[in-house]
């Protein structure tokens, strides 16, 4: 990273985005700081800002029964990222690139499904699934969670491939180059970032899942975090340092994957895959 | 739902291509792109092998479409035409009952009430997630230390199960205890020492719900909308200063309208997202106090599994998706017209 | 059905483990007990699920039955049941919450229990009344719950209160005397949902409210009485938003003197080190009147699922219920026994929940007048609560549209 000409401007800017950061992710702080304290110690009259008197309670019990949990997270939240970019990519190539008639009508569709009601879907993927002996696998985890990432990752991707500049795809379709060889060499690099950012949220999409993971699951052999986190609430009950603490174990592994993504980005940025 | 009446012809790009509704393309960056070969003069043979290759390329989306979303959708519109009962789950029989549901459900004074919210709802988060995600994106755009973690950081919020989320937006907003009043007290800004009634007052209830989602919207817009800044080459912004362009002006005639089909794709997503917002209103008020914050979604869910009236509930359900569908619509128009101009 | 049948023998000779079959009518053959079962709960909690755990493994060791567990959150039990009655692959045991047994039963994949010999002599009628539909007893519960009121001691010696209080009189003006500062002097829940009816039910009862006439004067006058505690001061309006967790926590952080909530908090109050309360019944509108308190708890249920599956179910279900098992399950989850003769005995052994015991004995079942027709009366009531508390509209005027709502 190169700094611009005045060194001082950059550490301004540096500075005001360390403060709109600290402000947006204050509600993270207090889940943080939740995590080390007991029930209702955050709705005293004078809440303690920061956990000096804390207790680690909440992290041993997390520690102890959440671990497995997060493996299956991550296992079917990579695996959705995959599917759903094997699915869309080559649709939203097709859609952007490839004009022709109906196109329009097929991103309509993908716009329309995405309103059927969540438990709609799950209902009835629960019937099709119970039938296929499909519940507590991870392929059935992970086709559920695509229903919502593969419409969201064909419109953003095809929202970004229509911008590309149809000169390229068609010049190497000049030289000879197939159609799969146009997509494979050209589009798809060129579109890095977009597969990046929608590879993103597909993965957070199926990392904060909830109604999917418990439907799919029944704990017998694989339990995602989200469910896992139910583990501290009961009926009536709630262990909030506990569920707090798992919230935080929760967020650890994945945030460090969403910064070395977007590394990856800045990367394909830099290295100048889109600017001429 | 028939959508092929919409679109008489069925070549909607074709036909806006030529048609008058195509856009005057003289905007900064596309006019390197005029006179390009292609169009309708282009040889047949070429054409209809682009067809076979793009039904190749959409085929797995399409099977994928019918095998996963057809089936939930027929199911719901069905629901929403039976007197679905939880007997019905078990014998599988629902007796037709034509329109009543959707007579029920437009006749009850709820209906408005979450009609009116959900509008309320939708607007106010789009336009405090669009315009702060867009803000911050222009900023994060900047070449500074730290710009690629701190980005990254603000994705934080989409990591967290809802109930964890809105447990501590419910602590925060606690209306005697919570973080975000003793602030407010701190700055004079809190209207006397009650505070702000985020969650107990029927005319705030709202306005919070709409503030803890878009706390966990904006790190999608930031993101898609920094996405599309980056894709937007340098050398522009160069010439425009060349030219003499303010930073606004540099916004107005360059990042605009380059960034527009990003934008459209990320208000149109989150329109669809944020109509069907569910969790967030759940765990934080509930729909209430007193119906206050209950949207068609809310609404649709209580209705089904609260009231086990699951032919309402889906009729809601299914009435939302119409209204969708009818901006769904709108947003076809306008990419239609974005294809026309990239085509021209 | 013979189809039934014949897949239901096939799969006993597959041995235990085979997904039991479908079968319509479970009339009570020959054929035997099937060696394992699947079972559905929302005893998610470490200590619930523990508690639960024991008591599943101990009928497990007396009925040679293993039971194959499955626990999930408490709201989204019955999508899970639906869901399972849709595929035709239910649990063979079901514990729910008790005013959904009727939804459940409406399914008809219920079979009653009554066909298992087991019986529903010396149980409180309460109990009875809940886990019965249509005339036929479909569930039956191995612990129950109410609601009291609970105390911070401190706190009320502090403002010179002897004794806790007894009538509402003395409620008003013992939380108007205990508010001081960021403290409230009573805390309790009237959030959107079913446990919002749940809190206010014993309100609207021991003032003689009438679920299937929610506009008496009556239930206005004890609506009137909430909404006053409320409007004084003496209790937060954040109360509209509280669930019954977040009044724990007011509780606990000190900033309400007094709560209205269950035996199943104690546990966790028990874990703070420098609280100290008290449990008393709720009070009465008239001085030496019994509260009338909903019934709370979950009662076990099963599901047409085969012949084998079913009888093997019964014997867990009735191990359950077995003096024992109930005495050890209902002390580690702070719940009361629902035989009387168990119940008496529980409450020599546990002082401290003998107010809860003599709670259950009045306590009333919220579907028992109603069946099915209970949820739609619930919401109606827990919007009018809302509406109400809030200043929305007077309690009158608030009933009235509730009940108009709760008939249409």
């Amino acid at each position: 990273m190169t700094l611009l000409t005045s060194a001082g401007r950059s550490r301004a800017r540096t500075a005001g985005a360390v403060v709109i950061t600290a402000v947006l992710l204050f509600p993270l702080y207090w889940m943080v700081n939740a995590s080390f304290q007991p029930s209702g110690a955050l709705l005293k009259a004078s809440p303690d800002w920061f956990p000096v008197h804390g207790t680690l309670a909440g992290y041993r019990e997390a520690f102890s029964g959440q671990t497995g949990h997060l493996l299956t997270s991550l296992v079917v939240a990579l695996g959705t990222v995959v599917v759903s970019l094997a699915i869309a990519l080559p649709a939203a190539y097709a859609l952007a690139q490839l004009r022709v008639p109906g196109n329009l009508l097929v991103v309509f569709v993908f716009l329309t499904v995405q309103m059927i009601p969540g438990i709609v879907m799950a209902d009835a993927l629960y019937t099709v699934f119970s039938r296929l002996g499909m519940i507590d696998s991870y392929p059935g985890l992970i086709l559920a969670d695509s229903t919502a990432t593969v419409p969201f990752a064909v419109l953003v991707l095809r929202a970004f491939m229509v911008s590309l500049p149809r000169e390229l795809s068609e010049a190497a379709r000049v030289d000879g180059a197939g159609y799969w060889r146009v997509f494979r060499s050209v589009v798809v690099p060129l579109s890095r970032n977009a597969v990046v950012t929608a590879g993103l949220f597909s993965f957070l999409f199926a990392w904060a899942d909830f109604l999917f993971a418990v439907t799919m699951t029944t704990g017998q052999t694989i339990e995602p975090i989200t469910v896992g986190i139910y583990r501290f609430v009961g009926n009536q009950t709630a262990d909030w340092n506990g569920i707090m603490a798992t919230a935080v174990l929760a967020s650890v592994p994945a945030a460090v994957l969403l910064v070395i993504a977007q590394r990856y980005v800045v990367a394909g940025v830099t290295g100048g895959a889109l600017k001429d | 739902m028939d959508i092929s009446r919409t679109e008489p012809g069925g070549h909607p790009a074709e036909a806006a291509a030529t048609g008058p509704s195509a856009q005057p393309p003289a905007r900064t960056g596309r006019s390197g792109r005029t006179g390009r070969a292609g169009g309708p003069g282009r040889p047949r043979t070429q054409r209809s092998r682009q067809r076979l290759a793009a039904f190749g390329f959409l085929a797995p989306a399409l099977a994928y479409l019918a095998v996963f979303f057809g089936y939930p959708l027929v199911q719901n519109i069905s629901m929403g035409f039976r007197d679905y009962t939880v007997a019905s789950f078990y014998t599988g029989a629902a007796p037709f009952t034509g329109l009543r549901n959707y007579t029920e459900v437009l006749g009850d004074p709820v209906f408005v009430k979450a009609l009116v919210n959900t509008a309320v709802f939708t607007a106010g988060s789009l336009v405090f997630q669009f315009g702060i995600g867009l803000a911050l994106a222009v900023y994060f755009n900047g070449r500074f230390l730290g710009s690629a973690l701190l980005r990254s950081l603000l994705l934080l919020p989409w990591l967290l199960p809802l109930v964890v989320s809105g447990a501590v937006w419910r602590w925060m907003l606690d209306q005697d205890h919570g973080v975000v009043n003793t602030a407010l007290r701190a700055l004079h800004l809190a209207g006397g020492s009650a505070g702000v009634p985020w969650l107990t007052s029927p005319s705030w209830a709202l306005p919070a719900v709409i503030l803890a989602n878009v706390w966990i919207g904006i790190p999608f817009n930031l993101v898609l909308l920094h996405g599309g800044l980056r894709a937007i080459p340098d050398v522009l912004y160069e010439a425009a200063e060349l030219d003499g362009a303010g930073p606004w002006q540099r916004f107005r005639h360059v990042t605009w309208p380059l960034l527009r089909p990003v934008s459209g794709v990320v208000l149109m997503l989150g329109l669809v997202y944020t109509v069907k917002v569910f969790d967030v209103i759940m765990v934080v008020t509930r729909g209430g106090p007193a119906n206050a914050s209950q949207t068609l979604t809310t609404w649709s869910y209580q209705l089904s599994f609260q009231q086990f009236q699951f032919g309402q509930g889906a009729a809601v359900g299914n009435l939302l998706i119409l209204i969708t569908t009818g901006f769904g619509l709108l947003y076809l128009r306008s990419a239609r017209a974005g294809l026309a101009e990239a085509a021209s | 059905m013979a189809v039934g049948a014949v897949v239901a023998l096939t799969a006993t000779a597959c041995g235990p483990g085979t997904a039991p079959a479908k079968s319509g009518s479970g009339g009570g053959g020959s054929t035997a007990a099937a060696g394992s079962i699947t079972e559905l709960d929302y005893y998610t909690d470490a200590a619930g699920s523990a508690a639960w755990q024991q008591a599943l493994s101990g009928c497990t060791a007396k009925t040679g039955v293993k039971v194959k567990r499955q626990s999930v959150p408490t709201d989204q039990l019955i999508q899970k049941v639906l869901q399972g009655a849709a595929s035709h692959t239910l649990p063979d045991l079901v514990l729910a919450d008790n005013p959904t047994l009727q939804q459940i039963a409406a399914t008809g994949a219920l079979t009653p229990l009554s066909q298992y010999g087991i019986s529903t002599a010396g149980y409180y009628d309460s109990i009875v009344k809940a886990g019965t539909y249509q005339g036929k007893v479909y569930g039956l519960a191995p612990g129950v719950n109410g609601l009291a009121l609970i105390y911070n001691k401190d706190l009320l010696s502090r403002a010179g209160i002897s004794a806790p209080p007894a009538t509402w009189a003395q409620l008003k003006a013992d939380a108007a005397k205990l508010t001081k500062g960021s403290t409230y002097g009573l805390a309790f829940s009237a959030v959107n949902s079913e446990e919002g009816t749940w809190q206010f039910l014993p309100f609207f009862w021991s003032d003689g409210g009438d679920l299937s006439k929610l506009d008496s004067a009556q239930g206005a006058q004890a609506l009137g009485y909430v909404r006053g505690l409320v409007a004084s001061g003496s209790a937060s309006k954040s109360v509209v938003s509280w669930n019954q967790n977040d009044v724990a926590d007011q509780f606990t952080s000190g900033n309400a003197a007094m709560m209205v909530n269950g035996s199943w908090t104690l546990p966790a109050l028990d874990q703070q080190k420098n609280l100290h309360y008290g449990v008393v019944p709720l009070p009465t509108p008239q001085a030496g009147q019994k509260p009338v308190v909903a019934l709370g708890g979950e009662v076990g249920a099963i599901p047409a699922t085969g012949t084998a599956t079913q009888k093997a179910a019964a014997k867990v279900l009735s191990c359950i219920l077995s003096e024992p098992t109930m005495l050890a399950w209902d002390k580690s989850h702070a719940y009361i026994p629902t035989r009387q003769s168990t119940a008496q005995t529980f409450a020599r052994q546990n002082p401290e929940l003998s107010s809860f015991v003599a709670e259950v004995e009045t306590a009333r079942s919220r579907t028992a007048q109603l069946g099915t027709a209970y949820p739609k009366i619930s919401t109606a009531l827990a919007t009018a609560l809302q509406s109400a508390l809030t200043g929305q509209q007077s309690p009158a005027a608030a009933l009235a549209q509730a009940q108009k709502q709760a008939s249409g």
